[in-house]
């Protein structure tokens, strides 16, 4: 592994999803995992098993749901969708993130002016 | 609080069809793997290291199939399992913890559930009738001024000190109350005396109730087989020859045979006809644990049971002697049901008796009827609230040993724990584990619990009754079970978890790196001294308890009783009034006691009243001549009526004048013996042989004075007495035989009935037994709590080595370092030795001095039980102390010697 990737942050993944869901309509584990690579430029490190512990405990709180169906080459594949829910969540949680990220990013400039 | 509810939900639908979610999580993570594949392939890998490499970037598939498979439920029952191997290991690994836990809790719940089941039936069993809260019992109080004088039946002091408390009531008094009765259902009355009776075929001594007709009817007890006694068989006196027996002796007499409805018995030599058998756990009125043998109409009083100046009671109005009970009606206050049969009473007093100027009527008191006149709560309700709190003390010392234990076990399983977190195992898994474990060694100690319960049940009881009589019935009580049950075992759940807990929350790598960096001694190990203190403390109440009890056990043993108990047999014959009135009585017992005496290996026979420390004694007025006899007008002596050779056969020395001889006959002269202790009170300054004393209507010569022998048991000191020899009586009744003899009561007792039954076929021989059986029977409270308490004591040190030796072998553990860096700076074995003996000492001082102090506080409270010693017993307190002091020193010899055994090489090494 290459030294300069990151961790994905705690919690983050679950956001991603959710997003990633929220742009691109319904889509299965392989294709969410390979659209956060794809955005993330290779910068996150991600054990692709973690995005399915993350979709089922999206599911059980309710804010995404499945149906299985055919991929684009003819494989059964389980598709997920966000619910009216997860819309909400999404709003809340990208509401709080625009906050910290925007305070933590106030306290490093500051840093840098000094 | 939405999404908890919806994470829930999906949980308890995640628990039906785990194997369909399984296979669609396998299908969704191949073709994740396959499209991966296909796409490092794509990018131009050859097929083998894309795979590797689509495997590498997804991670292990089985770590996360298992992490699915417990986030979609709860528990996962392949890891239940697990845990419970994992624990059964555990626990086998170390099986002195195992044993120690496992049998304090058996012992703790044991003990708990068989002394709070008995004490429970002691004190709080109601009748086995219907509705037993409704019924209530007439009592009165009277002062010393009543108009009420003669009486046969139960009183006592009243509680108050003021008058006397009884509950016995003339046959007209009964019947008015009866009649003009408007504050209750209707009142029945009975009796319960004993009688000679011979049931199928065999002469024996039977406890008869005899009651009103409406009896049975009030109670609401209805036979389970025949039927019940009816108004029509109590209607006229003298008539209803019938009785209903218990389901004792259909079984014991009658083999629970349907064809005893029909047979036909004798009580007292007047034949009645079965006509019903009583239900099991039926005791009648006045008892809720045994029941009377034969039940009979009251109208048969006169013919079975003559008593009074003409036999008959039923119309008799001077003697008081029937209890009477009766039903609430519901929505009357006991107030007011008391102040309406009050003035009853007294209406019925005044119109059946002559109540001169001056005195008094009983006032009536309405008492709970409930248990019936409650004699076993009466009796042992102190001994019962004593044990209660023992037992109490022991539960809450297995429960401190529990909690020592696991927390000790804890702390030394943490780094276990911290390894286990370390190598990925989640909190609550490791939590889960711990559970699992602290649940198995609960439920294998409550097991045993019950087992011992159950044997502890059937033991106790036997403590409290003797040989001769047939013991009573302790139903196992589950609630108490469950109760004891329940307490250690949430105990054991408390200590177990909380070392867990703080374990699984404290950070991984603090934890492996605090071990080994630390040397000193830390306050962790506070919890469990604390503990260990309270243990030693409780212990130390306990043994001193025991050593009271035991104190006055062997005090007792040793008293001068002041007669020969040993080699005596005594039993009781009772001459039925029908075939023997006065005079032939006397003559009875004169053939008796010679054919008694003719049987070879016969020392000695004689005859009393009753029997010695039988919580027993008779007394009659006692006037010596020349006294004022206003001055000893209330003031009773106890007295015995005797056989010619009875100051020779008990072994009571004459020390002046004669005993009683063949000279002293019916028509001679009558003559008495007073004892020493009579003499110095009545007699001072003089020789009494010569004196006369007057005693009933009859003027008495004293002819001799005998040494001094204790009456009723073993505790009071022997008091003043005289004797007459029953020849000269009237009447005399029943008399308890005494027989001198080296035979074994086995032996000799066939050949004493066949003797009496030679003399009259109906005679039985009743209550057979040794005076020393006698002895036993009189101090059975006592006995009984030198045994229970010296067991509570046994096992109180027991727990409290334990413990003792949990916490210091864990500190010695814990401080391997430092004893290590000790050693290794030149600190020598013994000197680490009495380091670590000083350490438990002073907790066990500081454990001891609080429990003395508690033993002087609490053991005032038990000063009536005790006897010979006080309840601050200076030698029972020093050697409890030093009891504990040796328990102490020896518990912690084993880590002692430990810890001078350390290798400083190893210690320092270790880590």
């Amino acid at each position: 592994m290459s030294a300069n990737k990151s961790e994905v942050l705690q919690g983050t993944l679950d956001m991603m999803i959710l997003k990633t869901l929220h742009a691109l309509g319904p889509l299965h584990g392989f294709g969410i995992a390979r659209r956060i690579e794809q955005v993330s430029e290779d910068v996150l490190k991600l054990n692709e098993g973690t995005v399915y512990t993350s979709l089922l405990r999206l599911q059980q709180q309710g804010w995404i749901e499945s149906e299985w169906g055919l991929s684009e080459n003819n494989r059964r594949a389980r598709f997920y969708s966000i619910t009216k829910q997860g819309r909400k969540q999404l709003a809340v949680e990208t509401e709080s993130w625009e906050r910290i990220s925007g305070v933590i990013g106030r306290v490093l400039s500051l840093e840098a002016e000094k | 609080m939405t999404t908890w509810i919806f994470r829930f939900v999906s949980r308890v639908r995640g628990l039906f069809g785990q194997k369909q979610a399984d296979s669609e999580f396998d299908l969704e993570t191949q073709t994740h793997l396959q499209l991966l594949t296909e796409q490092f392939i794509r990018q131009g890998m050859d097929s083998k290291d894309a795979y590797s490499a689509a495997h590498r970037q997804f991670g292990n598939t089985t770590l996360l199939r298992q992490r699915h498979r417990e986030s979609r439920t709860f528990l996962s029952f392949s890891t239940v399992f697990q845990d419970v191997r994992y624990g059964l290991r555990v626990l086998g690994k170390s099986p002195g913890f195992t044993a120690i836990a496992v049998a304090s809790l058996a012992l703790a719940i044991g003990a708990n559930a068989a002394i709070f089941s008995l004490a429970k039936g002691l004190l709080f069993d109601r009748l086995h009738v219907a509705q037993a809260d409704q019924l209530r019992m007439l009592r009165w109080t009277q002062d010393q001024h009543s108009a009420v004088s003669g009486m046969w039946g139960d009183f006592e002091p009243a509680p108050d000190g003021q008058g006397m408390l009884g509950s016995v009531f003339s046959s007209p008094v009964y019947r008015q109350l009866q009649a003009h009765n408007q504050v209750m259902q209707d009142l029945f009355a009975y009796k319960e005396d004993g009688m000679n009776a011979t049931i199928s075929g065999n002469a024996q001594r039977a406890h008869v109730a005899m009651v009103s007709g409406n009896y049975f009817n009030v109670l609401g007890a209805q036979p389970q087989l025949g039927r019940a006694i009816q108004p029509t068989d109590d209607a006229l006196p003298g008539a209803g020859a019938v009785a209903v027996i218990s389901a004792g002796v259909w079984e014991r007499e009658f083999g629970r045979s349907p064809a005893v409805l029909g047979q036909t018995i004798t009580v007292n030599q007047t034949p009645l006809t079965i006509v019903g058998v009583n239900p099991r756990g039926f005791t009648g009125a006045k008892n809720t644990h045994d029941s009377p043998d034969l039940f009979v109409p009251l109208s048969m009083q006169p013919v079975i049971d003559p008593n009074g100046k003409n036999g008959s009671l039923l119309n008799d109005s001077e003697l008081w002697w029937l209890n009477i009970v009766g039903r609430a009606k519901p929505g009357i206050p006991d107030a007011q049901v008391q102040a309406a049969l009050d003035v009853e009473l007294a209406a019925a007093t005044r119109a059946t008796i002559t109540v001169k100027s001056g005195e008094t009527v009983p006032r009536l008191v309405l008492a709970d009827g409930s248990r019936g006149l409650n004699y076993a709560a009466r009796m042992f309700r102190k001994p019962a609230y004593v044990l209660l709190t023992l037992t109490g003390f022991v539960l809450l010392l297995a429960c401190a040993n529990i909690a020592n234990l696991l927390l000790a076990r804890g702390a030394q399983r943490q780094r276990e724990m911290s390894v286990r977190l370390a190598l990925g195992a989640g909190r609550m898994r490791v939590l889960r584990q711990l559970l699992t474990e602290s649940l198995l060694l609960a439920g294998i100690g409550g097991a045993g619990g019950l087992l011992l319960g159950y044997l502890g049940r059937n033991a106790i009881p036997r403590l409290m009754s003797n040989g001769w009589r047939s013991t009573f019935d302790v139903p196992m009580d589950w609630e108490v079970f469950a109760f004891a049950a329940a307490v250690t075992l949430l105990t054991g759940l408390i200590f177990g978890l909380a070392p867990a807990w703080l374990t699984a929350r404290t950070e991984v790598s603090s934890s492996l790196k605090e071990n080994a960096l630390t040397t000193t001694r830390r306050r962790k190990g506070l919890g469990g001294k604390a503990i260990v203190g309270f243990q030693i403390a409780l212990s130390t109440l306990l043994v001193v308890g025991a050593g009271l009890f035991l104190r006055t056990l062997w005090a007792l043993d040793s008293v001068d009783i002041g007669f020969r108990t040993d080699h005596l047999i005594l039993f009781e014959v009772s001459p039925p009034v029908k075939r023997y009135g006065p005079g032939k009585d006397v003559q009875l017992h004169q053939r008796l006691e010679q054919g008694f005496a003719a049987i070879p290996g016969v020392e000695g026979v004689t005859t009393g009243l009753s029997a010695y420390i039988a919580n027993n004694m008779d007394n009659s007025d006692f006037l010596v001549e020349g006294e004022d006899p206003a001055a000893h007008q209330r003031d009773p002596q106890d007295m015995n009526a005797v056989g010619n050779t009875f100051f020779a056969t008990m072994g009571i020395p004459i020390i002046g004048g004669r005993s009683f001889g063949p000279q002293d006959t019916g028509t001679s002269e009558k003559v008495g013996v007073i004892n020493q202790a009579l003499a110095k009170e009545r007699f001072p300054h003089m020789n009494p042989v010569g004196k006369r004393f007057k005693t009933g209507h009859d003027w008495v010569r004293v002819v001799g004075v005998c040494g001094d022998n204790r009456f009723l048991n073993l505790r009071d000191a022997p008091p003043p007495q005289f004797f007459v020899p029953w020849v000269q009586m009237p009447e005399v009744g029943r008399l308890t035989y005494a027989i001198r003899t080296q035979l074994a009561p086995g032996v000799l007792t066939p050949v004493l009935r066949q003797v009496a039954q030679q003399v009259d076929r109906d005679l039985p021989l009743a209550e057979l037994r040794t005076q020393r059986e006698q002895i036993d029977e009189t101090m059975q409270t006592e006995r009984m709590f030198g045994v229970l308490t010296a067991g509570f004591g046994v096992l109180a040190l027991a727990l409290a080595c334990v413990g003792i030796y949990g916490v210091m072998a864990y500190s010695v553990a814990d401080r391997r370092n430092e004893i290590g860096i000790r050693m290794a700076l030149g600190a020598q074995p013994g000197q680490l030795r009495r380091m670590i003996l000083r350490e438990s000492t002073s907790l066990a001082i500081v454990g001891i001095v609080a429990g003395v102090g508690a033993a002087l506080g609490l053991t005032r409270l038990v000063k009536t039980m005790l006897y010979g010693i006080q309840s601050w017993d200076p030698a029972t307190m020093i050697g409890g102390v030093l009891t504990l002091l040796a328990v102490a020193l020896a518990a912690s010899w084993i880590p002692a010697r430990r810890a001078a055994g350390v290798q400083p090489m190893e210690a320092l090494r270790h880590e």
